[in-house]
């Protein structure tokens, strides 16, 4: 596998050397290193991958491409730097990042001022599109999310009473009451809330509480690292009979580790034996470049480099070309086909796009056998 | 569900709650013991002491899963490792500035700590890690007592037997042995205690190592109860601790188990009743509460010039 990457590499620096005078500079900005480097390494490999694919069949426009990677360690301050330095570099017209949304959310004001569209192939806060008319994303929003999973928990889980434990921070809120606010329509009983912050590693207490409630599951809108411990302390306390579900933030291999988590689901927007056949070539490729599976990541920033290149190729270089070229993909018809589905934008940059449900099964990631289609 | 259905899951809810609060209480209680007892010796707080409690925690993770040491053979062996490294950290970093202004220690003390608890995240990365379970006693895992709603894992029942026999040896130590009578009168007065023939860095660096093996050990039994074990694991667990000496009194060893007992419970009924996202600050204004009124804890000695 490393060698394979190294080729890899090497081949592109050598494609994007053959054209370095007039390559299109199409920056990528992820965190690639620090915390959360695991998951800037899909957005890397996918946009690289797709990157290297253009170049192969002829570039755009008879010019070769060059994703530029920027590393912002997912820090919004960082995140500022970046997006000065890419706003005013006269060669990039377009960007595609952030990853986190509070890096997002940091770059924004500055996108808007500059007048530079962005595509961000995985920030899920609800507020980034309605907040500037130059930022675009093709992965679904948290408030989404959240009423997604409380109708799988309710027509594919039958559950009828849930607990939820939530993290104090935008992402884990947002989807806890958008999860709540579906959880009522359908009828499903909310038994308590409870809260922890990012430092805690006792939650002991709480789940006291909720073992006391029986309730048919517990959701975690949270992430991985407290998600594992939550799960584990649950079963020490003697709550055995209840599910345990979350969003994207459980989609981590860490929580394959923990035994007590088999049977655990989670929301996901990309599911590699789900995707449509669009997606068969290129899961080949990047199994072929990487040895592994593409995650959501890597098929995101894939299609986000895709719609880019797209823009470019219709309209050219200009950032308000570019910026109106994709706010014109407005109707599923218009949609741009990509391996994680069909992108396609409202008034506000926000797409809809399908979720899939992802579960443990012997210490493993496997798709859910029952997706619930909208 | 009836009132007296109602009445029974109350207090059940209750109980299962004291039983947690009285295992975290446990587990305070042991650092604390560590924080109290230098501080009774040298009047120094050793900020370096959460990282010693980290640095068990990593250690026996380390013997279990690399070296593949039997969980006890672990125990015992990190236990005996924790003392040497307390008494290779008076040695480095405090017995050189045992004539300074105790300034001095105190900004080396918190120096250590961060020193440690970076080395830690060279060593072992950032991500939380936890014991295999299939490495652990099975019987870990198993409860010991289950009465209704209520259960007692066995892993509780450990901790808690761990922390009163360990609490039993050190009283016996400070009371009842030679060595132990030393501490008592280098903590009257270090330099009358030389004059009498006491070798105080001995007796210092003994202070430290039992410390340390109370501090290493409340490491490893987290680790177990909590599943989490990463590099800044002794940062808040030293605070509290280092607050649950404050509020038994510091520089007492009773003092530093009731604290540890008072704060442990307070937070978990805190989280469980009140809120649980000020967990802490509930557990923190105890503690101040208890200063505010009884500014030598709940059962120090008022000192005139100690603090």
């Amino acid at each position: 596998m490393k060698k394979g990457y190294l080729g890899f590499f090497v081949s592109l620096f050598l494609l994007a050397g053959t054209a370095w005078g007039d390559a299109i500079k199409i920056p990528v900005a992820s965190p690639f290193t620090g915390q959360l480097a695991s998951f800037g390494e899909g957005v890397k490999n996918g946009a690289l991958l797709k990157g290297s694919e253009i170049n192969a069949s002829g570039g755009i426009r008879g010019r070769k491409v060059k994703i530029v990677l920027e590393d912002e360690l997912c820090d919004p301050k960082e995140a500022a730097t970046v997006a000065t330095k890419l706003a005013n570099d006269p060669a990039v017209s377009i960007v595609v990042g952030h990853l986190c949304s509070s890096a997002t959310l940091a770059a924004l004001p500055i996108y808007r001022a500059a007048k530079l569209p962005a595509i961000s192939p995985a920030s899920t806060n609800v507020s980034i599109g309605k907040m500037s008319p130059f930022y675009f994303r093709n992965v679904y929003k948290d408030d989404f999310q959240g009423l997604f999973l409380a109708k799988y928990a309710h027509f594919v889980k039958g559950y009828k009473k849930v607990a939820i434990f939530y993290e104090v921070n935008d992402y884990s809120m947002g989807l806890m009451l958008a999860f709540m606010k579906e959880a009522k329509k359908l009828g499903i009983k909310i038994l308590g809330t409870e809260a922890y912050t990012a430092d805690t590693t006792d939650f002991k207490p709480q789940l006291t509480k909720f073992k006391m409630m029986k309730p048919d599951a517990i959701f975690i809108p949270g992430y991985a690292p407290q998600g594992t411990l939550i799960v584990s302390q649950a079963v020490s306390l003697g709550i055995r009979n209840a599910g345990f579900f979350g969003a994207d933030g459980l989609d981590d291999d860490l929580m394959l580790k923990n035994p007590d988590a088999e049977g655990l689901f989670v929301t996901t927007p990309f599911l590699p034996d789900k995707a449509g056949p669009r997606a068969a070539g290129f899961i080949r490729a990047y199994r072929k470049a990487y040895g592994k599976d593409p995650n959501w990541f890597a098929a995101n920033s894939y299609d986000a480099v895709g719609l880019a290149a797209a823009a470019i190729t219709a309209v050219g270089q200009d950032r308000v070309k570019i910026r109106d070229y994709l706010a014109s993909i407005n109707t599923r018809e218009k949609a741009y086909e990509g391996v994680a589905g069909k992108t396609y934008f409202d008034k506000n940059g926000d797409c809809l796009k399908d979720a899939f449900v992802k579960e443990i099964r012997g210490g493993k990631w496997v798709s859910a056998q029952k997706q619930l289609r909208q | 569900m009836g009132p007296l259905h109602e009445l029974l899951d109350q207090s059940s809810l209750f109980l299962q709650q004291l039983v947690n609060g009285i295992t975290l209480g446990g587990v305070y209680a042991l650092i604390a013991v560590g924080y109290t007892m230098v501080y009774g010796v040298i009047q120094l707080i050793n900020f370096a002491h959460g990282e010693i409690y980290m640095l068990g925690a990593f250690l026996a993770y380390t013997m279990v899963t690399v070296l593949h040491l039997p969980f006890f053979v672990a125990f015992i062996l990190t236990i005996l490792l924790c003392s040497c490294f307390g008494i290779l950290l008076d040695f480095i970093a405090y017995r050189p500035l045992r004539q300074a202004p105790r300034l001095a220690a105190l900004i080396t003390a918190i120096g250590m700590s961060i020193f440690l608890q970076n080395l830690a995240l060279m060593i072992w990365g950032s991500q939380i890690k936890s014991f295999p379970r299939e490495l652990l006693p099975a019987v870990f895992s198993r409860p010991a007592l289950v009465l209704g709603e209520i259960t007692v894992s066995w892993l509780q029942i450990f901790i808690l037997t761990i922390t009163v026999l360990f609490m039993a040896i050190l009283h016996f130590i400070i009371h009842r042995t030679q060595v132990g009578t030393a501490m008592r009168a280098i903590s009257h007065d270090k330099v009358t205690s030389a004059l009498m023939g006491i070798g105080v860095n001995r007796v210092i660096s003994f202070t430290f190592a039992v410390g340390s093996a109370m501090g290493g050990m409340a490491g490893i039994l987290v680790g177990l109860y909590y599943n989490a074990i990463f590099p800044t694991m002794g940062y808040i667990a030293g605070i509290k601790a280092f607050a649950a000496a404050v509020l038994g009194g510091i520089g007492n060893v009773p003092g530093a188990m009731l604290g540890g007992g008072v704060l442990g419970i307070a937070e978990v009924l805190g989280a469980g009743y009140i809120s649980s996202e000020y967990r802490d600050g509930i557990s923190y204004a105890v503690m101040i509460a208890v200063i505010l009124f009884k500014p030598s804890g709940l059962i120090g000695k008022p000192t005139g010039d100690k603090v």
